[in-house]
């Protein structure tokens, strides 16, 4: 009896139980939301600090299992050769495979210390340990944080060329959201900075991979192949960094702007390492600090 | 013990949930943190089952770019509605689980998309594409796991693995002697 009476009580205060949580979680989802466009919020910093950790333990197990499988692999193709071959065939594509990831290594990082001979900017070389938990957003994260010297809205780089910017920093770790996202933009022009007057912005396109460049007029000449750079008026990226390649161009007319679709320099979906450049755009003069009178209209 | 079974197959789901994706991404479509929730409501614990979906859902949102908080609205209130249907209607039967597995999963990817819409963090990617494969993937990874959760936690369950063994030792005993 005392059981069911149990049981009965049990039933009559999930209602409440599920009130509390659901408002609790409302709660957390409000502080979250508010708006916060000049600086970050703080629950979001210390629950990735606590969160980072966990987050590299699980790269760095997952990075295990990617080589017991491949282990496991490579014994299934050895398998119906005689034992001597078998051992000699295995030691051969085990140094072949670690030599072809060195190069493959080699030629990444090789490419990040180019970009800082090319940009002249200084850079944080990081790696990536996450993505989205949520698979409803484009956002890594990667093991440098504000520890690191790393704020809000660096842009982060590849060789190849731009993958988004740093929208939250805990003292470790740092969640960059990639271009291809649809609420990513960024100032480009087609071809050279001096040489083009096809202006415009560039920006995600959620989960096709490809970003779209909008607002280039009509008269402008753009064909497929051509390269797109950024022209550092967004305040986030500086100019001249590679965005991609033009994929596709519905034109334009006189009237309407052309319609042009790029593929990523950088490869997005195989992101192992970036950089963080230490980039801050230079402060620009507020319009009313222009205007001749001014001083005279604050007196 | 009960509780600390259920915080261990938690602490599990969610492990797997942020390190799978880092092997192969579209694994992150499988929603095992969801499957662990809609197990303990099945099992009609109601406070159990509602606070392992906040737990569960604020531990994915921590690490996303999503809303913290949405993630642990959608599980819990997935975990209180299935649990009032198991208390009405009787969801034992394995078969039974799939079409629970699949609602809870749309229900889950719903709410958490409505907060994010309302709220003006629209998804990037979009929702029927993402709510499709994470129903696929959910519903049969979730299927087995369901089983294997019944098969290692529930009474019945061991009390059915006892008395196999119990059966398999009564029927070969005297059959071995009579054969000696």
């Amino acid at each position: 009896m005392a059981a069911i009476r149990t049981q009965k009580e049990i039933r009559q205060r999930a209602p409440i139980w599920l009130g509390i949580l659901l408002l609790t979680n409302l709660v957390i989802m409000a502080v979250d939301a508010r708006d916060s466009v000049t600086r970050q919020r703080m629950l979001r910093v210390w629950v990735q600090a606590l969160v980072s950790p966990a987050q590299s333990l699980s790269s760095g197990a997952s990075g295990a299992s990617t080589n017991f499988f491949r282990q496991i692999v490579n014994f299934r193709q050895t398998a119906g050769e005689n034992e001597k071959l078998k051992e000699d065939l295995a030691t051969v594509q085990l140094d072949l495979r670690k030599a072809q990831q060195a190069n493959v290594e080699n030629e990444r990082l090789k490419g990040l210390l180019n970009l800082k001979e090319q940009t002249g900017y200084d850079q944080v070389a990081a790696r990536v340990i996450a993505r989205d938990s949520s698979i409803w957003f484009n956002t890594i994260t990667i093991n440098r944080g504000s520890s690191s010297g790393l704020a809000l809205n660096m842009p982060v780089v590849t060789g190849g060329g731009i993958v988004g910017r740093v929208i939250a920093l805990s003292p470790w770790t740092a969640q960059v959201m990639m271009v291809t996202d649809e609420k990513a933009a960024a100032g480009a022009i087609v071809g050279q900075l001096s040489g083009s007057g096809a202006l415009g912005s560039v920006r995600g396109l959620g989960n096709s991979g490809l970003l779209e460049m909008r607002y280039v007029s009509g008269l402008q000449n753009v064909e497929a192949g051509n390269y797109i750079l950024t022209t550092g008026q967004d305040g986030i990226y500086p100019p001249g960094l590679n965005v991609g390649e033009v994929v596709q161009v519905k034109p334009g007319t006189a009237t309407q702007p052309h319609q042009i679709l790029i593929k990523p320099g950088a490869k997005l979906d195989q992101l192992e390492e970036v950089a963080v450049l230490l980039y801050r755009p230079p402060q620009r003069a507020a319009p009313e600090q222009a205007l001749p009178n001014v001083d005279k209209t604050k007196k | 013990m009960p509780q600390l079974k259920i915080a261990a197959a938690l602490a599990v789901a969610i492990i797997l949930q942020l390190s799978l994706g880092g092997i192969w991404p579209p694994l992150s479509y499988i929603d095992f943190p969801l499957v662990v929730v809609v197990y303990i409501a099945l099992q009609r614990h109601a406070w159990q089952a509602l606070i392992v979906g906040t737990i569960a859902g604020l531990a994915i949102d921590a690490p996303s770019r999503g809303l913290i908080g949405a993630g642990g609205f959608s599980k819990t209130l997935t975990a209180y509605l299935i649990y009032i249907a198991a208390t009405r209607v009787n969801l034992e039967n394995p078969l039974l689980r799939i079409p629970v597995l699949a609602a809870a999963t749309l229900i889950d990817s719903a709410i958490y998309f409505f907060w994010h819409r309302s709220l003006g963090y629209p998804p990037s990617m979009p929702f029927m594409q993402t709510m499709s494969y994470r129903l696929i993937g959910t519903t049969i990874v979730g299927t087995f796991a369901l089983y294997l959760l019944d098969s290692l936690f529930t009474e019945r369950a061991r009390q059915r693995r006892t008395f196999a063994s119990r059966r398999k030792g009564a029927r070969r005993g005297p059959s071995t002697l009579r054969r000696r």
